[in-house]
């Protein structure tokens, strides 16, 4: 396995470098952001979340150790985190949020169809952006992990299955049921159409 | 070698994905030739991945995002070293909470995955660490009884019954 630059990073963290675990949260706090928002479609609340992740490294880093990617630990910490969040219950009766209206926040550039997107296809954006969000909340919390992980993180099946502590075999039937799941939720965008 | 009678089911996510060893998705590519019904939910799914694939990722932070953080950092980090070291003067306080947590830690790794490493399981129950360090500071863990309770403080908390 090619060196682990974060790891590293957290062994300096370990020894004392403050800058060291800023270094850390600069390139993978934002990403956590978004991937906590996966799971509660609110981002103020997803950047909390992502804040209590970073919180639980710095209090712990004196139990990582760089046997496994650093990636891996975070995403194991902020899964865990995230399906607590969500077990409690009040995700699911919760409205969908427009990602437009939230707090002013802008979708991210990056994220829209070419800078010159136009007011149509980002209009078609966010609502495929509702669609998938709709259809998450309704996955068992294992697939939608498992499906989180695979589709917008692009992990491999061995380190989802490191993730979440089980089998490749087992991410396997996990991703597959998701993604059949999705694929009838999906079915109007699938056809060509939008959604509206 | 799939007959024809048997679909290939959940190896057609993995194969689009690229996750098949190449044995079996040459199996898997031979059964497609011959069976519409999976070539026709192959096609579902890849055009299903295709519109995820489309989909914008969710909004950026506002301005101040690693500020905020840090703001928080030097409010809470602080707090938690202060009940670190209260701990650390009081050892036999939290002895049992302790040894109840490793005592569950040994247990669930050894119960899942007798290999798995101990760092990713650490990640895995940091929240009930947190749980246990936080209620032994107040020295009422005294019995295994209470380190049972403590294990469930999150199911009370989140007011189920």
């Amino acid at each position: 396995m090619a060196p682990d630059p974060d790891a590293a990073l957290m062994v300096a963290f370990q020894e004392g470098s403050e800058a060291a675990f800023r270094t850390l949260f600069e390139r993978h706090g934002r990403a956590t952001m978004a991937f906590c928002n996966r799971f509660v479609r609110d981002p103020a609340r997803a950047e909390e979340l992502a804040q209590d992740v970073f919180l639980k490294l710095h209090r712990s880093a004196d139990r990582y150790q760089p046997s496994a990617r650093f990636t891996t630990f975070l995403y194991r910490i902020a899964t865990n985190h995230c399906l607590n969040e969500v077990r409690r219950g009040e995700y699911q009766a919760r409205p969908e949020i427009d990602p437009e209206s939230e707090d002013g926040a802008p979708l991210d550039p990056d994220a829209l169809p070419g800078t010159s997107a136009t007011p149509e296809e980002m209009a078609r954006g966010n609502a495929l952006a509702r669609d998938v969000a709709s259809m998450l909340s309704r996955l068992p919390e294992s697939q939608r992990a498992a499906f989180v992980l695979a589709r917008f993180e692009g992990l491999p099946y061995e380190e989802i299955a490191e993730v979440l502590g089980t089998t490749v075999p087992s991410v396997k039937s996990l991703v597959h049921r998701a993604t059949v799941s999705a694929a009838r939720a999906l079915e109007p965008w699938s056809a060509g159409g939008a959604a509206s | 070698m799939i007959g024809r009678d048997r679909h290939v089911g959940d190896d057609l996510t993995a194969l689009l994905d690229g996750a098949l060893p190449d044995d079996r998705r040459a199996e898997v590519e031979a059964h497609l030739a011959s069976c519409p019904e999976c070539r026709s939910e192959r096609d579902r799914i890849a055009r299903a991945l295709s519109s995820i694939s489309l989909t914008p990722p969710p909004p950026a932070p506002r301005p101040g995002f690693e500020q905020r953080f840090y703001a928080r950092l030097a409010r809470e980090a602080p707090r938690h070293r202060s009940l670190l070291d209260r701990l650390a003067a009081r050892p036999f306080r939290w002895l049992v909470p302790s040894t109840g947590l490793a005592a569950l830690l040994v247990a669930g790794i050894w119960i899942r995955h007798a290999d798995d490493r101990m760092d990713l399981e650490m990640a895995r129950h940091l929240d009930l660490l947190e749980s246990y360090v936080e209620v032994a500071s107040l020295g009422v863990v005294e019995t295994s009884e209470d380190v049972d309770v403590v294990s469930h403080l999150d199911e009370l908390r989140e007011g189920r019954p």
